[in-house]
């Protein structure tokens, strides 16, 4: 949810609301918040699930650190979603284990 | 190879202050930093700051940050960003990540100026989603202008932990409670009774069990440890929350220092593994500075001045000043670095058991304890008297550096004195004009303006307020005391903004006269 | 912690041990424990024993858990233990761009 205004610090500088896809379906987000900021205002918590138990994960230090919030974007893995500017398009997508690998193109490692 | 007279590594508060005294003296340098915006911490800081006047007390963060970006910039300081120093090497050349390749750059002088990571601690389920480090819900809502959650636990009673649950507040979240492992506050008093007047119930020696939730966090469960940190049972509380905020400390992030070759230590009192530094903040690889909390967990105001100092050191050793000029320098900065880390909660002070402040006044249990002076115990502190009349009634209970409200009294009613960390007092013979400048400067938002009988039966009180919806004039609520209770019914009778109290508006509240002492916050009744 | 013949018990299971400690490698306290056990009494072993501090994030979370953890084991307080070699890169990286230094125009 976004803070309309804020006691302290006012209306927030957003840039154009853009499209971008989350695992095939479309969303909007401000163009240039990070891509986790968008996810997390449509509400999406898990960004992925880890190699070893398939837990799923989401923002944990949202500056880039932790590595917990990473997703596929691009076809890309491993991409830190807090620290990286969405743009118009984007194809984001939750993240199995280590790889761009996508559980329904096989066996999960 | 690129050469500079100085490279700083990071461009928070003590990396920005180091690279302007040392372009001020024209040297020509450079800050990296691996994050896309500068200034570090400092502009998810929305409260104001402790301290000096001399030394941007009563500032937001955020607004430091720009001062020293301008300043920075105005001095031809070159601040590249995403620029992420992955290596520093004895010969003082570093390698950093600048878009897609990596650049050697090697500096007459180096700062290392890291700042520090966030501590963590484990329970089943701390990996689920909702699970996150409170500087994670800074840049969330501070930044960005998300909320978090709806529902947040705070974990941690810390400056930290205390600052950001209020922030949350401001931002529009419910905080439910704050817990903390340790029997007693740790951070700032003030900061404390701010969150509890709000109606957060504090858990000292709570700690968190286990995060409920399947792909997220639906709920929480804390319970009560003994003095071995056992968990007595039967003591389990739960809360529904979609929210779990960790602030349990933090730690320097010196590993540059240490990679580098310089001394370190494990040292407790610094909070971590840091660099041994002189008190130039030089490692013992000449050349090669430490500043900020890369070098010692401390607040802001006291990196900044670390950096300033390292910064006139890197300047007298390239001989951009004399030994003379930067001693004097060194000397002034020095003093007021000194002044900061004096009080309750100075460097040296981790720890140990207050009992009394330094005016021999014995410190409020309750606010340890509970996050709140009782009623019973306010009386004893010097900011608390009563007369005729509008009066401020300053609830400044903790030895503290920091003076702002010393000068905002235009009729000179409130006196610290020349030692920072004194206890304001209200002097009596002083009239007051209810002004309200001292109530919008006090960073703690420890100030009201008390008139304890207005001659119709009630009184009046003037407190600070920094949320929305912002409650109108003639508006009824209730009041609720220090703990966050309602205490009785109240009237807005007043609500001032003025472009010299920074956002902080002051809500003037009308209750019947015997709720005069224990009246301090205002809920509209239309809230929850 | 180079006293190799320091006696430090048997492992005892905890209620405890099944906590994810390293996040990115989802090694647990139970495992760092044992290791422990197994002989490993510093950091760097313990990091190539079981890949704590190793994965995504190169121990920026885990670090300061995986040190209190093991000083437990063995009975002594974390400052007394040294820490992991610190080596370049600092931070995570990709190969391709680590392998690409910028060409020198000047």
């Amino acid at each position: 949810m976004r803070i309309e205004e804020h006691p302290i610090l006012g209306t927030y500088k957003k840039g154009e609301i853009v499209p971008f896809t989350f695992d095939g379906k479309t969303l909007e987000g401000c163009a240039g918040e990070p891509v986790a900021i968008a996810l997390k205002n449509a509400g999406v918590m898990v960004h992925r699930y880890t190699r070893k138990e398939h837990k799923p994960r989401g923002i944990f230090c949202a500056i880039g650190r932790c590595t917990d919030c990473v997703m596929v974007v691009n076809g890309k893995p491993n991409v830190r979603t807090c620290i990286t500017p969405l743009e118009a398009g984007m194809d984001v997508r939750t993240q199995y284990g280590v790889s761009a690998e996508q559980p329904d193109k096989g066996e999960r490692k | 190879m690129k050469r500079y007279d100085m490279i700083v590594v990071g461009a928070g508060p003590a990396g920005l202050c180091a690279a302007i005294e040392a372009a001020k003296c024209g040297m020509h340098v450079v800050v990296y930093d691996e994050n896309a915006k500068p200034g570090g911490q400092l502009f998810k800081q929305i409260h104001k700051f402790f301290g000096s006047k001399e030394h941007k007390a009563k500032i937001r963060g955020f607004k430091i940050g720009e001062e020293l970006l301008e300043e920075a910039d105005a001095l031809g300081v070159e601040v590249v960003l995403n620029a992420v120093v992955i290596g520093l090497f004895p010969e003082k050349e570093i390698t950093v990540k600048i878009e897609e390749h990596v650049e050697h750059v090697k500096g007459d002088t180096i700062l290392i100026a890291t700042g520090a990571s966030e501590n963590m601690v484990t329970f089943p389920g701390w990996t689920l989603p909702g699970v996150i480090g409170a500087g994670a819900a800074q840049t969330m809502m501070n930044l960005h202008g998300i909320l978090p959650g709806k529902r947040v636990l705070m974990l941690g009673s810390g400056n930290v932990g205390l600052v950001v649950s209020f922030q949350l507040m401001q931002a529009g979240c419910e905080v439910v409670a704050l817990a903390d492992a340790a029997p007693r506050v740790g951070g700032y008093g003030v900061h404390a009774a701010k969150v509890a007047r709000c109606g957060v119930p504090f858990y000292l020696s709570h700690t968190i069990l286990c995060a409920e939730g399947d792909d997220h966090v639906t709920g929480v469960t804390i319970g009560e440890v003994d003095k071995n940190w056992q968990v007595i049972k039967g003591t389990e509380k739960y809360f529904e929350v979609d929210t779990i905020c960790l602030a349990v400390g933090l730690s320097p992030m010196s590993k540059l220092c240490d990679m580098a070759g310089c001394d370190m230590e494990d040292n407790p009192a610094k909070a971590g593994f840091v660099p041994i530094v002189n008190e130039y903040g030089e490692t013992s690889i000449p050349g090669i500075y430490a500043a900020g909390d890369v070098s010692g967990i401390e607040e802001a105001s006291s990196a900044m001045i670390e950096g300033r100092i390292a910064g006139i050191a890197a300047a007298v050793r390239m001989g951009f000043l004399t030994k003379e000029a930067g001693d004097a320098e060194f000397k002034k900065q020095k003093t007021a670095l000194e002044g900061l880390r004096q009080g309750m909660f100075a460097p040296g002070m981790r720890g140990k058991a207050i009992t009394q402040t330094e005016e021999g006044v014995a410190i409020s249990k309750n606010l340890l304890e509970h996050g709140f002076v009782a009623e019973e115990e306010i009386e004893r502190f010097p900011g608390v008297t009563h007369r005729k009349g509008i009066h401020p009634v300053i609830e400044c209970t903790q030895n503290i550096p920091c003076n702002p409200c010393q000068d905002a009294c235009p009729k000179h009613c409130i006196k610290i004195g020349s030692k920072i960390t004194a206890l304001p007092a209200v002097d009596p013979e002083v009239s007051c004009s209810g002004c309200g400048m001292c109530v919008a400067s006090c960073s703690g938002q420890a100030i009201f303006l008390v008139d304890e009988d207005c001659g119709d039966g009630t009184a009046q009180i003037t407190m600070p307020y920094e949320f929305l919806p912002l409650p109108q004039e003639g508006e009824k609520g209730i009041a609720l005391s220090r703990s966050g209770e309602k205490v009785c019914e109240a009237q807005v009778v007043g609500v001032r903004s003025a472009k010299a109290f920074d956002h902080t508006r002051l809500l003037t509240i009308k209750v019947a006269k015997e709720y005069a002492m224990k009246a301090r916050f205002f809920r509209r009744e239309d809230a929850r | 912690m180079n006293d190799r013949n320091r006696k430090i018990g048997e492992y005892i299971p905890a209620p405890d041990d099944d906590v994810i400690v390293c996040r990115c490698e989802e090694i647990t306290k139970g495992e760092i424990r044992r290791a422990v056990h197994d002989g490993m009494f510093t950091l760097t072993e313990i990091r190539r024993y079981l890949r704590t501090g190793m994965g995504l994030c190169q121990g920026q979370t885990c670090t300061r858990l995986v040190k209190g953890i093991v000083a437990r084991e063995l009975g002594i307080r974390p400052n007394e233990l040294r820490e992991a070699t610190g080596r370049a890169p600092m931070r995570p990286i990709e190969m391709c761009i680590l392998a690409k230094d910028k060409e020198e125009k000047e």
